[in-house]
């Protein structure tokens, strides 16, 4: 079982693959059955609704692809953001291999830009609730899923293109 | 003296010059043109608010925004749907705060009087304050002027007067009829929650876009890259399908303000996504074969963005509703839709396909967004205050009445903002 600070400590260490933009190691985090997935309702089935993100491995690749070797507008300038990670929980092992975590993050965000530049140079701030299931690959720990539940998640969005 | 002489002149924001169509910036920036604009269009003409499929059972309701008027579209026991001024009667609090959801009534919080899902009063607390013979029915929630249905499309009409639904359509219903065709029933069901985002510019900025053929190799470059990186056939297009759009298809410039963005249909699976899914799945091609005949096919297989004046976009995905908030902020919701009586896996891939290419998160909606606010932004610079409109207006022709464009020139544009200078010039 995995303790309350090694999981912190992996979730910190996720946290900073996306803040400093390292798009590419943190797929690599992901397992190859992996899904990222950011919900507009929590308690809707993925399949069968809509979401504002529910990748499998190959969408998640694209996402990374297209952050790291296009020209994206939506992320030129390029989002800075800072994740704060908290209330870290981890759930009694299930007998299933996998390790359900949860916490809590503060995402602040902005792009920066020219003076009176619309949608630039103002830092936005979410809050999110965040569901893992972790599973040991190769004795590395990886991510088999991610739910990430913005409080604001079923209102109106503006750019969520930098990996919330 | 500026504020007078500037409401005479609204219509002088737009010039349908033969030449040179242009707009004036302030048309996005201008507040006044902004309030105007709710008052003129949107509070005064048809206005989409809903699919009934939101509100499949009695007591269902969503409240929405019309123009700046806030409503409740309720389905009342008797199985209408209702459209209703969302105010108590009695001090002019609001009876439901909720965005959708399910009762057998509204309750004013504020003192209790009560109203039945068709805006009937059906109870007022402490009753004994007045008199006996009081009538209850003038004190109901007041319904919008008109409220009408195209096979489940659902606008509003703040106003009595002016042109029928039916006659505000005309121009673009057999468009939408076709694009009710891709289900063999000719059915939707709408998939909730919607899509929604938010950008700090103009509602017209979206207007103008959703049929734009001109800016996609540009703002949805890193698009065509990640297409290319799979190589494979989607919902949303192939690399072959984009390429052939733009050679042969067209954009429409409808009357009434309408005007759509379209990409031939085809009965190739190579070519089109209906035909590629009647290929795969042979159940569907039974039905669609069934219902409709090779002409029909090849009407319903083309891809359309189809615009219906002033806040509605149908989208092979989804009913796009924009909503203007303030002259430089503006939500858009993207009701996803299901095809009713295909297979699931069609619509757990149109789904998939969705998300990949719109709402906030996807790999195309938030670069059109992006722009919007460019141009917001780059429209307080007044030098020259004009936006030029006028791209193909020299080859523009006629075909069975109707006025087709290239697929990168402006004319559903130019239709677009000539109904919105006769709207914007009647006094």
């Amino acid at each position: 079982m995995l303790s309350v600070a090694e999981a912190e400590q992996f979730l910190v260490a996720e946290a900073r693959l996306l803040d400093e933009r390292r798009f590419e190691e943190w797929e690599a985090l992901f397992t190859e059955d992996g899904v990222y997935w950011v919900p507009m309702d929590p308690d809707r089935d993925p399949t069968d609704s809509v979401s504002i993100i529910y990748d499998d491995r190959k969408r998640l690749h694209e996402r990374v692809y297209r952050l790291t070797k296009t020209p994206v507008l939506d992320q030129n300038p390029p989002s800075r953001t800072v994740r704060l990670v908290g209330n870290v929980e981890v759930e009694p092992g299930d007998g299933t291999g996998e390790q359900r975590v949860r916490c809590n993050q503060l995402i602040a965000e902005m792009r920066p830009g020219g003076p009176g530049q619309a949608g630039l140079n103002s830092p936005r701030w979410m809050a999110a609730r965040c569901e893992y299931r972790l599973r040991k690959v190769d004795g590395r720990w990886r991510i088999a899923w991610k739910k990430v539940v913005l409080l604001d998640s079923d209102q109106a969005q503006y750019n969520l293109s930098f990996i919330p | 003296m500026a504020v007078t002489q500037r409401a005479r002149t609204y219509g002088d924001l737009v010039v349908d010059d033969p030449r040179e169509f242009r707009v004036h910036g302030s048309v996005y920036t201008d507040p006044q043109v902004f309030q105007e604009e709710m008052n003129r269009i949107f509070e005064r003409t048809w206005v989409y608010a809903g699919h009934e499929s939101e509100l499949p059972a009695p007591g269902d309701y969503k409240t929405v925004l019309v123009g700046r008027q806030p409503l409740i579209l309720a389905r009342h026991e008797d199985g209408r749907i209702y459209a209703l001024y969302n105010r108590c009667r009695h001090r002019g609090a609001v009876v439901c705060r909720e965005e959708r959801g399910h009762s057998n009534f509204f309750r004013c919080r504020y003192h209790n009087w009560v109203y039945a899902n068709n805006g009937a009063l059906i109870g007022m607390a402490q009753v004994s304050g007045y008199p006996e013979d009081l009538d209850r029915s003038r004190y109901g929630l007041v319904p919008a002027a008109r409220l009408a249905s195209y096979r489940g499309l659902l606008f509003v009409n703040l106003s009595p007067t002016g042109p029928s639904l039916e006659q505000h359509l005309e121009p673009v219903r057999k468009y939408v009829d076709h694009w009710f065709g891709r289900s063999p029933s000719e059915r939707i069901q709408v998939i909730l929650p919607p899509h929604r985002y938010e950008y700090p510019g103009n509602w017209k900025l979206q207007a103008e876009n959703g049929f734009d053929g001109y800016h996609g190799n540009y703002v949805h470059l890193s698009w065509q890259r990640v297409l290319q990186l799979s190589k494979e056939s989607t919902v949303e297009s192939t690399v072959e399908e984009v390429q052939q759009y733009r050679q042969e298809g067209c954009v429409r410039r409808l009357r009434n303000g309408h005007g759509l963005l379209e990409r031939p249909g085809s009965l190739n699976p190579a070519s089109s996504w209906t035909a590629r899914m009647m290929h795969r799945y042979p159940e569907y091609a039974e039905a669609m074969r069934k219902r409709f005949d090779d002409a029909h096919l090849m009407e319903i297989s083309a891809r359309r963005n189809i615009f219906v004046f002033p806040n509605l976009y149908l989208f092979d995905t989804h009913i796009r509703v924009i909503v203007p908030k303030a002259v430089d902020r503006t939500e858009v919701q993207l009701y996803v839709y299901a095809l009713e009586d295909v297979p699931e896996a069609i619509n757990r891939s149109r789904y998939r396909g969705h998300e990949r290419f719109y709402g906030p998160a996807g790999f195309g909606a938030p670069d059109d967004i992006e722009v919007f606010t460019e141009v917001q932004t780059g429209l307080a610079a007044t030098g020259d205050p004009w936006n030029l409109l006028h791209r193909g207006q020299h080859r523009e022709r006629v075909v069975d009445g109707e006025v087709i464009g290239h697929t990168t020139d402006e004319a559903p544009q130019r239709s677009f903002y000539r109904e919105w200078k006769r709207v914007m010039s009647q006094a």
